[in-house]
């Protein structure tokens, strides 16, 4: 087997060393390069001054980023919400009291105990209202439920037809599309009807309903053009203001389209199977990328997600029989996968299941690579496949804007980290602009997957959760005047993240600006900032940035 | 360019990038030839990073700079920007897929577009080591490289396998470019002026540089 043999080789990957030839070997991932000496005792220096790498020390020995500890640390972090906290949050209805203002707050300036995350996420990635009642959240998780069935129907089924064009494509001696052909080789596919299969592998109730999907895709058709909205493009462009308060209409019309889409991409399909010159048209544009691209390049990522997760998974997700973690890789197609332990492909499997449906889901963004680093803590969490979705589906209203394809929502973001760099510290802007770094493209990788690459595990979902909060706060209209009565004085912004990011280069600004003479080297020293930063020094930082910053920006 | 360090004692710097699909192997290439080692776990590229190592070429040091870049081509549009200046490049397919090996096409043109025609490229076969997988055959790619006139050579980056001579031999040829263009150019290439760039090519990009004295950075 391909992956076996490979893990083998890799465990005794003991090859030659570099030939006699070379002289001198550096990276920019590894601190080895012509500055070593000077930029270790730095790092040295800075690490008594303020470097850790995890905010808990629980978390600090499984961490492999993570071994330095800030004095300041524990100082910085606030409390965390505890379950006894938030269960005093809601009123007998089942609704947050005081409009969840409290509760906000308290996430801001902590984070959410990890035992409660489950719970809490889906308030903060709107998909339960901070207003909602306890009747109105199950009939939402209902409803939900059932929508991603529908998807993960409409993944198999598309799956499926790409295995079967293929097959008839070998026939008929056309074939070398190995595209969609490598997915299913040898691949024994479950039927569609089994829903069991198509379902959260890890649901203990199942779904109740089996139906004609094409009749059920209908009726959600029927749902969605009886609402009076019609569908607006532009308007899915538009969330990404600031101000953005209509998050359940662009859900209608995300729906819609995607439904829309489903039968667009089935029609594509068959068009493509009916005439050899349409294979030759589609492939014409350069731009064009296809469900069955992305299904590749998801299966890719998905078997090389590292194992950082594991030991945040909740007892019951990190243990995974072989046969079950198997028979859900098969569920999706899932290959390559044999040197992998179960529960890392029961882990792949569930990235690919939710990561296509969301690319039917959203097909102006479909799949891009980084998405499945902000699943996957998503999914850690999240035990069930559906609710891990709808989480993603919410976290991706904004973050969806790093992947689109004409990269505005990354140059808008670039930009504003500029800004903000100019206003807090005109020395180190005009170096940036001798440098012709002015422009930011440094912490790209950063903003891309909102620091997954540079913070540990637990340190995200700290930061992600704080950012969370702001982003609900703005959503759900809590103005600065409620939260000009609280202790934090920042009031919750947008662009935490970038305010954030902001803060991680100027907190290097000495480096920087003495030693940095190239664009190169800060990028390396920015995507060598993994396991040194202190996410709670970071969010102070951040905070402050907004204080002094967010009327000018 | 910026002026790079005295003590990182080097004749030439050389610019390369790894361009081809996702998944394919460019990080892995590049991590064994820079710091021998290989994960079968290392996460897909987002946006660019790059790595530098230096090796002997005739009697000089080369250091190379090499830019591993995001292989989906959703990212093309930032990761063609790092071309810029790109004097060599390892064009890498994997031959047991071969839609990787079809893109192969559309990479080279991206190439051809954004960088100097005086550009090294090779195209790059990798993980020959499954063999019981191979979807390309070694013939069918030569003949491609044959007919584009790019180098071509089959690596494994996991058994170690070429992957020094691959990056070996571009760097060789590109430094033979740059021997040859100061040569036309009526300049003994062993005694340019320090700090003196040499242009490949007609842009203007200062790719190859030859080092500046180690008193005046």
């Amino acid at each position: 087997m391909k992956a076996l043999k490979r893990s083998q080789t890799s465990s005794s990957s003991n090859s030659p060393s570099p030939s006699p030839s070379s002289n001198s070997s550096s990276t920019a991932t590894a601190t080895a390069t012509s500055t070593a000496a000077s930029s270790s005792s730095w790092i040295h220096l800075r690490s008594v001054l303020f470097v850790v790498a995890s905010s808990s020390p629980a978390y600090c020995a499984s961490s492999d980023r993570g071994h330095l500890k800030s004095p300041w640390s524990h100082r910085k972090r606030k409390h965390v919400l505890s379950p006894l906290r938030w269960r005093s949050f809601f009123a007998p209805d089942g609704k947050l009291r005081n409009g969840g203002v409290k509760f906000l707050k308290k996430v801001r300036s902590g984070g959410v105990d990890p035992s409660i995350r489950a719970e809490v996420w889906p308030f903060l990635l709107g998909v339960y209202e901070l207003d909602s009642s306890k009747k109105e959240r199950d009939a939402v998780r209902k409803k939900n439920r059932k929508e991603y069935v529908m998807l993960r129907r409409k993944c198999c089924q598309l799956l499926r037809h790409n295995s079967e064009t293929f097959k008839m494509k070998v026939t008929g001696g056309i074939g070398n599309n190995g595209d969609s052909g490598n997915l299913m080789e040898g691949m024994d596919f479950p039927d569609y009807e089994d829903v069991s299969a198509l379902e959260s592998p890890s649901s203990g109730d199942r779904s109740p309903f089996v139906e004609d999907s094409d009749s059920h895709s209908n009726l959600m058709l029927d749902e969605f053009s009886s609402s009076k909205r019609a569908m607006e493009p532009n308007d899915v462009s538009d969330s990404e203001s600031s101000d953005s308060d209509s998050s359940v209409d662009h859900d209608v019309n995300h729906s819609f389209l995607s439904i829309r889409s489903m039968y667009d991409t089935a029609e594509l399909h068959s068009k493509v199977d009916s005439s050899p010159s349409e294979t030759e048209v589609q492939k014409q544009p350069c731009n064009a990328e296809d469900f069955a691209t992305w299904q590749r390049i998801i299966r890719v990522d998905a078997v090389r997600a590292n194992e950082e997760w594991i030991a945040y998974s909740t007892p019951q997700a990190g243990v995974v029989s072989d046969g079950r973690a198997r028979c859900s890789a098969e569920a999706v197609g899932l290959k390559d996968y044999d040197h992998l332990e179960p529960s890392r492909i029961f882990h792949a499997a569930r990235l690919v299941a939710i990561l296509e449906a969301y690319a039917l889901y959203d097909p102006e963004i479909g799949y891009c690579q980084g998405m499945s680093d902000l699943l996957s803590p998503i999914i850690t969490v999240m035990t069930e496949d559906h609710e891990a979705f709808w989480c993603f589906v919410g976290f991706m209203r904004k973050a969806r804007h790093n992947f689109r394809l004409d990269e505005v929502g990354i140059r808008r973001q670039l930009n504003i980290i500029s800004k903000i760099i100019k206003h807090k510290d005109s020395h180190l802007y005009r170096h940036l602009e001798k440098l012709q770094a002015e422009d930011c493209f440094f912490v790209y990788r950063m903003v891309v997957v909102l620091f997954r690459r540079e913070l540990t595990f637990e340190q995200t979902l700290c930061l992600w959760e704080v950012m969370w909060a702001d982003q609900v706060a703005i959503r759900a209209g809590i103005g600065k005047s409620a939260w000009s009565r609280i202790r934090q004085r920042a009031p919750p912004t947008d662009d935490l993240l970038l305010y954030a990011i902001a803060a991680s280069v100027l907190q290097r600004r000495k480096q920087i600006t003495e030693k940095y003479s190239s664009m190169d080297e800060i990028l390396r020293e920015c995507n060598n900032m993994a396991g040194h930063l202190d996410v709670w020094k970071l969010l102070d930082d951040a905070h402050d940035l907004v204080v002094t910053l967010h009327d000018k920006i | 360019m910026g002026a790079y360090r005295a003590d990182d004692d080097y004749d030439y710097l050389f610019k390369v990038v790894l361009i081809g699909d996702s998944g394919v192997g460019k990080s892995n290439l590049l991590s064994r030839f820079s710091r021998n080692e290989f994960s079968l776990e290392s996460k897909s590229t987002i946006g660019v990073e790059f790595a530098t190592r230096s090796i002997h070429v005739e009697d000089k040091v080369v250091k190379a700079q090499i830019w591993d870049t995001a292989g989906q081509e959703r990212y093309r549009a930032i990761t063609s920007a790092y071309y810029r200046g790109a004097v060599g490049a390892l064009l890498v397919y994997d031959v047991t897929r071969h839609v990787t090996f079809e893109n192969v096409e559309r990479w080279l043109k991206e190439l051809r577009d954004h960088t100097d025609s005086n550009i090294v490229i090779m195209l790059v076969g990798n993980k020959a080591d499954l063999r019981h997988l191979r979807a390309v055959s070694t013939e069918d790619a030569k003949a491609f490289a044959e007919k584009e006139s790019t180098f071509f050579m089959e690596t494994s980056a996991l058994e170690s396998m070429n992957v020094e001579n691959a990056f070996t031999e571009v760097l060789t040829q590109i430094y033979r470019v740059v021997s040859k263009k100061a040569l036309e150019a009526g300049d003994d290439p062993a005694a340019l002026p320090k700090g003196q760039t040499i242009n490949v090519g007609s842009k203007d990009d200062v790719s190859a540089v030859k080092k500046v004295g180690c008193c005046s950075s």
